[in-house]
């Protein structure tokens, strides 16, 4: 094989990159039936009357858990974590429990659907594909392919496809990313990812981070927050301070929650830096131009604008300098402002003139297979999709993991902008919103039936990649396939000397596996050896990850925030779309399991619901279960009120994640989508949506009814204890420490 | 047996439950919890996974507004009363479930003896014997009993197809008029104790957990054998300095514990149950 033959397989199969030696080719592709260390062939591992446990990876968020499947006379029954996995170390979100309910769902598409005279009628696999072939022909530019967030080998075919379409457009949207974090992390930090060593902090700031819920690693930090927590002879127990407008899961656990003016995190921020900069173990970490910049972050300025008292920035700042080393951790509450990423910068910058960094903010790892990097994608990348839909630039478009028409902003008219493009493609597992706007819709693998290869973005112990495998053969068989195979397919169909030598998508990965087996820890000699240890156990460490470096340059930041935005008169209220770790971005809210589990803050089941302080419901008139115009610039919706103390008086909250018009009998018509009325503001540094710079007004309406939760039925009673000894709460000087185990 | 002559032989039936010797009540198996609600986080994931574990039905929101819930695991949450306004310390979260109450007294009101102790110390529910009087539940001061008031197998919004192939073949589905609640996860159970039988040994601490602990991403639910003094949870009841056959333990009596947060929650009805809470923590100079 000559080298450009060779560099083209190495690109065809995702391991294309300048730092890695891949041993030379000659181990042909083969389609690996007849083995037995997957699900799909489970042979001597079926015992009836016996679960076994099968390795793979939940797909439910990017946190990419290792998990292990319980496998039952042919069926998956239930999903634990995999201890062998450095991120979900044998723990389990409770989404992550649910994929089985993804699996299962009763409302999955079952065959390919065409839209003939305006109604989606099945239709067969070959058809629809000789159709994309026909419709993708001379694609070039006007082709493009929105997907969600991808890594792995998928994303290696994806990129390939796009590419051998001629293609320029892989958009990669993500409505939960944190674009203006990783943006101000380069800027501080000189990477845009640090990990965050949360079990070695003995302080912990954050604004608005949900860690233990929804932000980057839910699992592994939950395990990380726990060593912070306990306390013995030889270590303290960390402190948790929370900044945020609207009370996050994180928040509800800190030892001081701090209801902060949305949109002010980084004057806080600024007003702790310009005081640390009076000790000169802190002024030696920044030159001096930082701390004339920071000058006139002065308590009055704090005062003025956060709304957060003298004293309890008196006992923060007392906290950071007592406690060492601590962590300062931005969040999407900091960050979703026009300013939001000098905000978050302004956060970081703490983490530098505390000395945290190196201690509490780390390099991880590169991850040295570029193509099969995490592509975490944005909003900014929806926002020139929906451009180039706009203008007429695209003809054909295909979807896959993103449901752009449910999340997208009203203001953005996704909808009717996608009539323009001819040809729509939904590779879907439901019929949702955007497949009901597509013209041919694909109906895939459910996550518990398909392989994959997945990078996580957040790694915290080196490089894992992680194997995902069928935990039970195809509910129909006849019906969905793998994207990975479809993929290919499309791909042999222009390509056909490249591609064809892979049968399958397995075929494909177990090549691409047992080609670069020299980049991984302890790869058996035996190539079979090595595919069935690489299953078995669900991971691959990359033997020597290359660190990446930090450089610090906190002279070069702007810390000149801008003023606090005027208010508006007519609409007075910030609304916060929080995010709930159990529907994400609303992908997830047809699990009935998520819709019954209580939201923990509220307790409320099945439904939307408008957050409002007692204080300001009771200047509004409102009462808990009224029904409530929710009105800002750009749309009304109508939400049932529930008063709830977690939130800054003039600030509004509804979670997103319902409001379904469509995804099936679980999630249609469910709730309501606060995202509809979001206004049109952008981050000014990378373009991203503004997610918290929204503003409404309210009007009640005559409606009341029943707000259905967990907790206390009396309406607008405080729940509380009624002094019993239910959760007891012991101040942290008063516990008995026991010696280190 | 006749009536007559066991209310003569009372004595000899009547079991003081639990006695304080260990040892004699449980000479092999006491399962018990530790659960710290300084680590818990509220999270939630234990409830998602008693769900997948246990075959717990969903209701729907109509059944659920009328107090028809079924989950077995529910994470309450209280706020402190003088931080109404602003809850500056937080929530309080609290996971419930069934304590497994050495004196339960749920099991004295059935009138057909459905819900009894256990030798491992558990409180059963026996399914096929439960004729739905809801005593139990009544009688129950946790609230964790949940009644099968509607057959939910034939209910829309539990099970439709192909959702029951979810369903854990290691127990039953239950139908309209039974009582059900958290066992424990005692097909776990019964699994890892005939395992370690036929290998002539005991359960190794760590062998088997409920769906709840396995799952817990923070680790705050502590399970084991109660009976094993070498345990993990034996220790942190010992070290916490919580008796199981006690209403009030020996360090609350002076009014100052020294710190130690261990506690039963409403231990002075002496239903003697058998999950340990450790109190949550908060700095007070933050
Ligand atoms: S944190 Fe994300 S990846 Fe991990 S189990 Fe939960 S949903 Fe799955
Ligand atoms: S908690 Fe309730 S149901 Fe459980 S044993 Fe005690 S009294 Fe019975
Ligand atoms: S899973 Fe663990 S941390 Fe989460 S609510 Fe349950 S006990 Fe608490």
């Amino acid at each position: 094989m000559n080298d450009i033959d060779r560099r083209k397989l190495l690109k065809l199969l995702g391991w294309s990159s300048a730092s890695l030696a891949v041993a030379g080719c000659g181990n042909p592709p083969e389609s690996g039936t007849g083995t037995a260390e997957a699900y799909s062939e489970p042979g001597d591992f079926n015992v009836p009357g016996v679960g076994v446990y099968y390795a793979s990876t939940c797909t439910l968020c990017e946190a990419g858990c290792g998990i292990k499947g319980r496998v039952r006379e042919g069926r998956i029954l239930k999903l634990e974590g995999s201890p062998e996995c450095a991120i979900s170390k044998g723990r389990l979100c409770g989404l992550g429990q649910a994929s089985v309910q993804h699996h299962y769902n009763p409302d999955r598409l079952k065959e390919p659907l065409l839209r003939v005279n305006g109604n989606l009628q099945p239709v067969t696999w070959d058809k629809a594909l000789s159709l994309i072939a026909e419709k993708t022909k001379d694609a070039g530019d006007k082709f493009a392919f929105l997907t969600g967030p991808l890594s792995g080998h998928l994303k290696v075919l994806v990129q390939n496809y796009v590419e051998v379409l001629g293609s320029k457009n892989h958009f990669v949207y993500d409505l939960l990313a944190n674009k203006a974090n990783q943006l101000a992390a380069e800027k501080v930090y000189g990477i845009s990812n640090p990990q965050v060593q949360i079990a070695k902090a003995k302080l912990i700031l954050s604004f608005g981070a949900d860690f233990l819920n929804c932000w980057e690693s839910p699992v592994h930090f939950s395990a990380e927050y726990a060593q912070f927590r306990k306390a013995n002879e030889g270590k303290a127990r960390g402190v948790l301070i929370q900044a945020e407008p609207k009370m996050t899961l994180t928040g509800a656990n800190a030892d001081r929650w701090i209801a902060i003016k949305a949109g002010s995190e980084g004057v806080f921020a600024l007003g702790l830096v310009n005081a640390l900069l009076e000790d000169a173990h802190h002024a030696k970490n920044v030159p001096a131009s930082v701390a004339e910049a920071v000058r006139k972050y002065d308590k009055a300025r704090v005062d003025r604008e956060t709304g957060v008292s003298e004293e309890v920035f008196g006992r923060v700042l007392a906290q950071l300098r007592e406690r060492s080393p601590s962590l300062v951790l931005s969040g999407p509450s900091a960050e979703g402002h026009i300013h939001g990423a000098q905000n978050a910068a302004a956060i970081m910058l703490l983490n530098v003139v505390l000395g945290n960094v190196g201690k509490t903010i780390t390099a991880p790892a590169k991850i040295p297979f570029p193509q099969m990097a995490p592509a975490a994608g944005d909003t900014s990348a929806l926002i020139a999709f929906n451009q180039a839909l706009s203008q007429g630039r695209l003809q054909t478009v295909f979807f896959h993991g993103a449901n752009p028409v449910f999340t997208a902003p009203g203001f953005m008219k996704v909808r009717e902008n996608l009539k323009k493009a001819a040809f729509k493609v939904a590779f879907a597992h439901y019929r949702d919103e955007t497949a009901e706007e597509a013209d041919l819709v694909l109906p895939l693998d459910s996550a518990l039936e398909d392989w994959g290869t997945h990078v996580a973005a957040y790694q915290p112990d080196g490089v894992q990649i992680h194997m995902q495998q069928p935990l039970m053969e195809r509910l129909y068989p006849q019906g969905t396939r793998s994207l990975g195979d479809v993929l290919l397919t499309l791909l042999k169909q222009r390509r056909p000397d490249e591609y064809n030598p892979f049968p399958d998508y397995y075929a494909y990965l177990k090549s691409a596996a047992i080609k670069n087996k020299a980049a991984f820890k302890d790869a058996a000699a035996d190539d079979e050896e090595f595919w069935y240890q690489t299953l078995s156990h669900g991971v691959l460490n990359v033997a020597k990850p290359e660190p990446q470096r930090i450089a610090l340059n906190p002279g070069a930041l702007d810390l000149d925030l801008p003023k606090p935005a005027e208010e508006d008169l007519h609409y007075p209220l910030r609304l916060v779309p929080s995010v709930r770790a159990n529907f994400r971005d609303g992908r997830h809210a047809n699990l009935p399991w998520l819709q019954e589990t209580p939201d923990p803050l509220t307790t409320i089941v099945w439904g939307s619901w408008l957050e409002i302080h007692p204080k300001t419901a009771g200047r509004w008139g409102i009462a808990e279960g009224d029904i409530v115009e929710v009105i800002s610039k750009s749309g009304t919706i109508k939400a049932q009120a529930y008063l709830f103390p977690g939130l800054e008086p003039n600030t509004v909250a509804i979670p997103i994640g319902n409001g379904h018009e469509a995804m099936g009998r679980y999630a249609k018509d469910v709730g309501v989508n606060p995202l509809k009325i979001l206004d049109p503001v952008f981050e000014k540094s990378t373009g991203e949506l503004a997610l918290h710079a929204t503003r409404v007004k309210l009007r009640r309406t005559e409606d009341n009814r029943t707000v259905v939760k967990d907790e206390g039925w009396r309406p607008g009673v405080v729940n509380t204890q009624m002094n019993r000894k239910i959760v007891a709460t012991l101040a942290a000087d008063k516990i008995k420490l026991f010696p280190e185990e | 047996m006749s009536i007559t002559r066991m209310f003569r032989d009372w004595d000899k039936y009547r079991k003081a439950s639990p006695s304080g010797d260990l040892e004699k009540d449980h000479p092999d198996y006491k399962w018990a919890m530790a659960i710290d609600l300084d680590i818990c986080t509220g999270c939630n994931a234990c409830v998602v996974a008693c769900y997948a574990e246990n075959n717990v039905p969903t209701v729907g929101k109509d059944r659920f507004e009328h107090g028809q819930t079924m989950h077995w695991l529910r994470i309450e949450r209280y706020w402190n009363e003088a931080d109404a306004e602003t809850p500056h310390r937080g929530a309080q979260f609290m996971p419930m479930m069934c304590q497994q109450c050495a004196a339960a007294p749920c099991e004295t009101v059935c009138p057909v003896g459905a819900t009894n102790q256990t030798p491992d110390g558990l409180n059963s529910q026996v399914y096929n014997r439960c004729i739905g009087s809801r005593y139990c539940s009544a009688n129950c001061p946790y609230k964790v009993r949940y009644f099968n008031w509607y057959d939910y197998p034939e209910q829309e919004v539990a099970w439709p197809e192909p959702l029951p192939m979810q369903l854990n073949p290691d127990l039953t589905v239950r139908s309209k008029g039974i009582m059900e609640k958290c066992t424990f996860c005692i097909q776990r159970l019964r699994a890892a104790q005939s395992t370690a039988r036929t290998e002539g040994r005991l359960v190794r601490d760590g062998e088997v957990l409920p769906a709840c602990a396995q799952s817990c991403p923070s680790g705050a639910i502590v399970f084991g054998n109660l009976a094993d003094p070498y345990s993990q949870v034996a220790k942190l009841w010992r070290q916490q300095q919580v008796e199981l056959h006690k209403d009030k333990q020996d360090k609350d009596k002076t009014g100052d514990n020294g710190g130690v947060r261990g506690y039963r929650i409403l231990e002075e009805l002496r239903a003697y149950p058998s999950v340990l809470y450790l109190e949550r923590v908060r700095d007070t100079k933050a």
